[in-house]
């Protein structure tokens, strides 16, 4: 059997997002700077390493990046890159659409629960958000063609935790909960925010005030 | 007089135990109408001090100190009251410790015990007040604010649980040792009381709300992380909204790229079992069963689907023309080379074919129906004969003619 360094090693080149709820073991394992020094010399043969989401203490998220970029791993990782940015609109609807239609303040994080039951009834029952949701299952991203809010929703959760954005801890249960691949997508938003200069968070606040006006 | 004090402390307290369905009522609800109360007994609250009205033709509401005694023993999270007034706290003690001194110089050793017995009173609710600040601040951070819904409320409990942490530890720095000291002077009971206790009690305090502090700044910047999400959520769709065809720039293709966009490509494929090895014989084994059961299901599953229809052009093949046929297309090409008519049985005749008259005669007549049109209008068949003799409206057909019309 695999130890757990091992374990943790095989997931990162998996390409997966580790966190406490996706693997809790591991990122106990991860969460020692000594066993993440340990992985991470282990990953520089294959010229990657451990990142975190989150810096020093607080990195709660964990994946794997390359250690050195050349010509191909720059390609790879501008691939990645527009196929976040390709994908962020439709996620951020779809965020958006929980969280409101959970009447919650905080958007969907790592580890919070989503039940597709209350929320597909809810959804069911208020037509705006069932415009929203047909919107966002027709994004080429979730590629639903169905016309049903059961179908669409289904198959919005289910390219979701393909996706790895949720889990969905017992099959046999309609209740998933976020992964710290959210949490990435949030750092993503802010850091094209900051980099790009669009003021969202500023724009929100104007837009919340002028409705409340 | 104390006899009188116990008793009328005694009948207050069974006063509220008889009344307590009311004074629940009031403290859940805030306040308590007119006419849910008998008049006497409203009196008599009233009068207690336990129901005040606050204005003419409102409602009776709940004295503060029954209220406060109520969320005290209740430890309702919504007691979010902090006395930080230690100033006249101060003030106090200094005029009672003056008291006492003044009492025992005196020699008045009867009034100088119920001074410093007062005094003990005011120290001792002075530091419970201020040990039960703090629980209550821990309350608060303990549930995360969870007694109001919305995240801008939470925000705004936390910043007022701040102000007051922030209020009593201005307060405690009002105290100085050195004075109560002084004031204290020699007398062993006083500095007992106010500098030994009050220090202990108040160092203790600073140290926890000092972690107080701490974590309500913690919790106030999970808060604003949160709040601040929603916000970039929101704000990246009125982006969205403004610019649909909006791009992000290759930041990956900056020297110095950003350590969160570096994410490396998925590397590992899943691996196979070994055959060699014998440590893995029961894995192995446990697939090998799977194989074998999976084709003894296979007849039981589902029938395979029929395969798909296609309608295609079918195989061209050649009829074997039979010699009857031959012969009669022969005779119809000799009409047309000779162009003469010429009658069936006449050629039959000629060409001693095999066959019957009869048969012939109909395969001639067979042949030309089965000409294509325009080629049968190129010819002109006649039957030769005559009507039946005795049935009429048969015509018995004794010859064909035929010939190019």
């Amino acid at each position: 059997m695999l130890s757990n360094k091992g374990k943790v090693i095989e997931r990162l080149l998996q390409g997966a997002f580790i966190c406490r709820t996706s693997d809790e073991e591991g990122w106990r394992f991860l969460k020692n700077p000594a066993n993440r020094e340990q992985v991470d010399d282990y990953l520089a043969t294959l010229n990657r390493s451990v990142a975190t989401v989150g810096a020093g203490s607080e990195a709660e998220v964990f994946y794997c990046a390359y250690r050195q970029l050349g010509e191909a791993e720059r390609r790879v990782v501008a691939q990645q890159f527009r196929d976040v940015c390709n994908a962020l609109t439709p996620l951020v609807e779809w965020l958006l659409l929980v969280q409101q239609a959970g009447a919650q303040d905080a958007p969907l994080t790592e580890g919070s629960p989503i039940r597709l039951n209350e929320l597909q009834s809810i959804v069911e029952d208020t037509p705006a958000f069932r415009e929203q949701l047909a919107r966002i299952s027709h994004y080429r991203l979730f590629g639903s063609t169905s016309a049903s809010v059961d179908a669409q929703i289904k198959q919005v959760f289910k390219r979701l935790c393909e996706l790895g954005y949720l889990l969905r801890p017992n099959p046999e249960k309609q209740i998933y909960l976020g992964t710290g691949k959210l949490d990435y997508l949030y750092e993503v938003i802010r850091f094209i925010d900051e980099a790009e200069g669009l003021s969202l968070e500023e724009r929100a606040e104007l837009a919340s005030q002028g409705s409340l006006l | 007089m104390s006899g009188n004090l116990h008793q009328a402390g005694v009948r207050f307290l069974r006063q509220l135990g008889r009344h307590a369905e009311t004074i629940m009522d009031a403290y859940l609800a805030g306040a308590v109408g007119d006419d849910a109360l008998e008049p006497g007994v409203q009196e008599r609250l009233v009068k207690d001090g336990v129901l005040y009205r606050p204005e003419p033709g409102a409602d009776l509401h709940l004295r503060r100190v029954v209220r406060a005694l109520l969320e005290e023993a209740l430890r309702d999270d919504r007691n979010r009251q902090i006395d930080a007034n230690t100033g006249t706290t101060l003030a106090t003690f200094k005029t009672l410790a003056a008291h006492y001194k003044e009492a025992r110089h005196q020699g008045d050793f009867a009034a100088a015990d119920a001074y410093l017995a007062d005094l003990r009173e005011h120290v001792y609710s002075f530091c419970e007040g201020l040990g039960h600040s703090v629980r209550v601040l821990w309350g608060r951070i303990n549930n995360e604010f969870g007694y109001v819904g919305s995240l801008g409320a939470k925000i705004r409990e936390n910043e007022l649980a701040q102000a007051q942490v922030s209020e009593l530890l201005a307060g405690l720095e009002l105290i100085d040792f050195s004075e109560l000291a002084e004031t204290a002077g020699e007398l062993r009971e006083l500095r007992r009381l106010l500098v030994t206790r009050l220090q202990r009690q108040v160092s203790g305090c600073c140290q926890e709300l000092g972690v107080v502090q701490g974590r309500l700044l913690e919790l106030l910047g999970r808060f604003r992380k949160i709040q601040g999400r929603t916000r970039l959520l929101r704000g990246w769709l009125l982006h969205a909204e403004q610019q649909p065809d909006y791009r992000p720039g290759s930041h990956t293709a900056r020297p110095e790229m950003p350590q969160l966009l570096n994410l490396a490509e998925a590397l590992i494929a899943p691996a196979a079992a070994n055959l060699h090895d014998s440590g893995q014989e029961a894995e192995l084994l446990a697939l090998a069963a799977q194989i074998r059961a999976q084709r003894e299901e296979r007849p039981a599953t589902a029938p395979a689907e029929a395969g798909e229809l296609t309608l295609g052009a079918v195989e061209s093949f050649e009829v074997q023309p039979s010699p009857i046929q031959l012969a009669v297309q022969e005779y119809l090409c000799a009409v047309i080379e000779s162009g003469r008519p010429v009658s069936a049985l006449t050629w039959w005749r000629e060409r001693e074919l095999p066959w019957d008259p009869e048969t012939w005669l109909y395969q001639v007549i067979g042949g030309y129906e089965a000409l294509p049109d325009e080629q049968r209008a190129c010819f002109q068949l006649d039957p030769d004969g005559e009507p039946h003799p005795v049935f009429s409206g048969n015509f018995i057909v004794q010859d064909l003619s035929l010939w190019l019309a």
